[in-house]
Formats: structure tokens, sequence, C-alpha cells
């Protein structure tokens, strides 16, 4: 394989774990409403988990399992004080949240290395010894496996009763509740899965990348993921997909176009001038971005 | 409440918005199976009387009763839970959701609404969600919006938005029925449908409806008792014949802050 196939290999590898991300967001604000400014935390609460565990020699599974219940309970006691609150709010305290957690990991050097962050994270699936391009197959298949259980998952909780209530949330929240829904609930619920699906993303990507540190965590990364939600289309599962190839495709696409044509920007600009003409585009004439929200497929009919 | 014909009451329940009493000192009762009216002018307490029995806001003093237990202070949806549905006033449906969804989502013990049966138990709830679909079909369909079940309703027009605010309250089985001015902008024709509807489910379920409706000739066919609010008071009640035609009534209408201190 030449290069430019492993550059390839490792854009479907970053735009399966931020099809994740996406996702995970797409069932947060989506469907639900809630506005999540926090991704970026419950993505490091899940690899700093996985790693620690990882290095210890834990076996992969319960390092996947057990981030995706910390990153989970992360959601779940964010919720608390956040569900309460009116949507602007919620997305200021989860951003603040996000804030928190990585100047915590970045400060106390004794629980994940500081600012150095933890190396030598090994990989969950070792094809190395065969070739390193096999190795790459091989995380690639790993990550839209887990994106594609996920996406399932997403796809089951949506298009169901409790899919409907969702919606009914992000609708008119008065309303859902005089129909009998317990929105505090619900919320709780969908702040935990969808932090929980994060946390899985990150522990992916601690184990392919090998590596993590406090600066991986910014809130470029939150905002990021927003940008493929609302690409992609927020009230659908496979539109962050979508969302995540094209963000990936543009900032990869850049960089290869380079060597080809003689840009008159530098790549790393064109990525931002093209993602923010896009974005644009989209949002001006295409608002429910390029997959739209379908009806409740709940088995009824 | 000892009174078993009783099936709501309020015992000296107010609200204040700021300085302004917006529901002050209401004591009433609602019997079973009967219509109950509730008339007053724009900004007389109503629609916050209804909030408070549905729990959208807590009483500041007072207490309510429902079917035999004190429901003060309880989250709307236990009340809903324990069988008072509400409409609302301006039409609260969900507009990225078809006009069918909108219905089956007032259905009670649902087992999808729960995450884990949405995820593993699709076989466990189908057959329930089939049957609600079918019995939102039904209402659809005694309402005239049954080619619409597929839409969404912003695709309806007002009135039909009224009909399907009320379809959905249908649609949740309650016992006690609060209908927030049902007919309001509604044309005369969906006015009579929407109340024979009501008329119809009192006599063949023994609904109890307790009915905000400005329409005074409607109050009078339809409603067994009226009571009438005034600035957050309650100030005359009794069967509809005698309150219409009580003087005191148009004196509220006319006179307005002079009304009361004539009561």
């Amino acid at each position: 394989m030449t290069n430019l196939d492993l550059f390839i290999l490792d854009s479907v590898i970053t735009a399966g774990y931020f099809a994740i991300l996406a996702l995970s967001l797409n069932i947060e604000y989506g469907y639900s409403g809630l506005i999540d400014f926090g991704k970026a935390a419950f993505f490091a609460l899940g690899a700093y988990t996985s790693a620690l565990l990882a290095i210890n020699g834990y076996p992969a599974a319960l390092a996947v399992a057990v981030a995706m219940l910390v990153s989970g309970l992360g959601g779940l006691a964010i919720s608390v004080p956040a569900i309460r609150v009116r949507s602007d709010y919620l997305a200021i305290i989860t951003l603040v949240f996000a804030e928190s957690i990585r100047v915590v990991l970045k400060n106390e050097s004794w629980l994940a290395g500081g600012v150095l962050g933890i190396r030598g994270i090994p990989p969950m699936i070792d094809l190395r010894n065969i070739s390193y391009d096999i190795h790459l197959v091989g995380q690639a298949i790993f990550v839209l496996l887990l994106f594609t259980v996920f996406a399932v998952v997403g796809w089951l909780l949506t298009n169901s009763p409790f899919g409907r209530i969702l919606r009914a949330i992000r609708e008119d929240e008065l309303a859902s509740s005089v129909y009998g829904k317990n929105n505090t609930a619900v919320k709780a619920v969908v702040f935990s899965l969808a932090s929980a699906m994060s946390g899985a993303a990150g522990s992916f990507y601690s184990q392919y990348v090998g590596f993590v540190s406090p600066d991986l965590f910014i809130l470029a990364i939150t905002l990021q993921i927003w940008i493929m939600s609302i690409l992609g289309g927020p009230a659908t599962i496979l539109g962050g997909l979508a969302g995540a190839i094209l963000f990936t495709s543009i900032g990869r696409g850049t960089r290869i176009l380079k060597d080809y044509l003689n840009l008159p920007i530098d790549a790393n600009n064109m990525m931002f001038i093209l993602t923010g003409v896009l974005l644009v585009l989209v949002v001006t004439f295409r608002p429910t971005g390029l997959l739209k929200e379908g009806r409740i497929r709940s088995g009824g009919r | 409440m000892g009174d078993a014909d009783t099936i709501l009451e309020t015992r000296s329940l107010s609200l204040s918005f700021g300085g302004l009493k917006a529901v002050d000192d209401v004591s009433l009762k609602v019997e079973r199976s009967k219509i109950f009216g509730l008339i007053g002018p724009n900004g007389s307490g109503k629609t916050s009387l209804f909030n408070l029995i549905t729990g959208v806001y807590r009483p500041e003093v007072g207490r309510i009763f429902f079917d035999g237990r004190e429901i003060t202070g309880l989250p709307p949806h236990k009340i809903y839970r324990l069988g008072i549905v509400r409409s609302f006033q301006f039409p609260r449906l969900f507009y990225r959701m078809s006009v069918l969804d909108n219905l089956v989502f007032a259905a009670r013990n649902q087992r999808g609404d729960n995450p884990v049966a949405a995820v593993f138990g699709r076989n466990i709830y189908r057959r329930q969600e089939r049957f609600f679909m079918e019995r939102g079909l039904e209402i659809l369909e005694r309402l005239g919006l049954a080619e619409y079940a597929d839409k969404v309703p912003s695709e309806l027009s007002g009135g039909q938005l009224k009909l399907l605010e009320l379809g959905r309250a249908i649609m949740a089985e309650p016992k006690l029925l609060l209908l927030d001015e049902p007919a309001a902008g509604v044309s005369p024709i969906l006015v009579s449908k929407i109340f024979k509807t009501i008329s119809q489910l009192r006599e063949r379920e023994g609904l109890t409806v307790f009915i905000i409706e400005h329409r005074l000739n409607v109050v009078e066919e339809y409603t067994d008792w009226v009571y009438v609010m005034h600035r957050g008071r309650l100030y005359l009640s009794g069967p509809p014949g005698k309150v219409l035609g009580d003087r005191r009534l148009m004196s509220i209408y006319v006179a307005g802050d002079a009304a009361v201190d004539e009561a």
C-alpha cells in the first residue's frame, strides 16, 4: 500500500469514530432537542478510562465496557442539574463541565499523566505483526462494527414509543408531561446513553492512536461533532456518518489536493474556508441537513 | 372528601404572579359524569385554575382532591396517570410528528415508553402499538381527520388543530377531561361536532368534563352546571339556566371592576 492509501484508511477510521460521536449527539440534540456542548468531555472520559485499564493489562472488552460505564455515569451526573434548566443554560453547563474535565486531567498529573497524557496504549485488536496495512484494515472494521451496533440501538430507540417521547420533549415539553411522560427521567436516560456511546468512541480512539492527552479533547472537538451533525442531518441515525465522512473528506482532501494542485491558500486554511462555506450553504438551503428526519417506524402500521 | 359523586374538589386555591392574584381562594366541586362549564372574561383566571389542577403550577394556598385522593403538588405526568387529561386553548401539538403519532403518544401504559423495551422488546410492544394505532385512526375517523393521519399537524387548519387537540385528549382515556376553549376560533359546524362528541363520551363512558367556553348558547345547551370566575375569584355558580339569566353575569362583562363590589 502506498502512503496515500494508508492516509485514506486512517481517514476512514477517523470518520468512523466521529460518526459514533455525531450519532450520539443526534440522539441528544436531533431527536430530543438537548443541547450538549460537552461532547469532548464524554469522549475524553471514555478515552482515559480505557487507556488506564489497557496499560494496566485489563482485557479489551472490559476496557470498552468500563469506559462506556464511566462516560455514561458522567452523563447521568451532569444531567441531574442540567435537565431542569432551559436549553441555553444546558448548553452552558455542559460546556463548563467539558472544560472542567479537561483542566482536571491536565493539572492532576497523578491521575492520568497530566499534560503529558498517557502513552503506549496497546491496540485492542493488534494485527501489526502481520502488516501495518492489515492492522489498519482491522481497525477500520472494528470501528465500523461499533458504529453499526450503536446505529442499530439508536434506530430501535428512536423508532419506538420511547422515540416518540424524545421528539415530544423536543417539540413541547409541557404537552409531553401533561400527557403522562416523565421528561426528567427520559432526559437522564438520553444523556447517559449518548454519553456512553461517546465513551465507546473514546475507548476506540485511545487504543487506535495509542496516546491520549488533555489537548486532544478541546472545545474544537465538540464543535466538529456539531458541524458533522448539522451537515448530515441532526434528527437521523445515518446523518452523523454522512456528516463525519463529509467533514473528514474536506479536512483530509485538502491535504491530499495540495500535492496535486497548486492551491492559492494553505491546505489547513482551505479546510476551514470550505467547511464554513458548506455549513452556511446547508443551513441556508437545506436546514434539515443532507438527510431528512423520517417518520417514526414503531411497527404499529 | 366523603361525597361519592364528587370527582374533583378544590379548597381555597390561590395562585399569584407577582402582585396579580390569578386565582384567589377558589373552592369548587365537579361531579362525576357531568359536564361542568367554566366561564368568565379574559384574564379572570380560568386557564390558571386548569394549570393548577393539572400540576403545571403549584398552588400557594389550598388543596386539590381528585377521585378520593389529594393531588396537590403532584407533577403533571402523575396527575395524568390518575386520570385527569386536559386540552390546551392554543393547540400544543408536536409539529414534526404525524397526526396519528400525536394521538398515539397520549395512550396510556405504553410498553414501548421504556427504553429497554424499545431496544430489546420490539415484539412485546408491537401488538399494543398496532392496537393504539387502530384506536387512533378510529378517533380521527370520528373527528373527520382520518385522511390526515400520516400528515404533520402544520398541514391542518386552525379548527382541525382544535379537533386534533380534542382527539389526543380522548385517546388518553380520561376520567376527568379539562377542555380549555375547545371551540374558540372554530367554525360553527365544527363547534357542534366537538360538543356532540363530548356529550356522546359522557353518555357512553361516563366521562366527566370541565370545560372553559365563551359561547353562552353552547354552555346553556351542553353543561349541567356553570361556574363563573371574575378577577381570580369564583363569582357565581349554578345550573346554566339560572346563571346565564343572572344580571350579575352581564355586569362583569360590562361593568368590569365595579361588578366585584356588587357581588
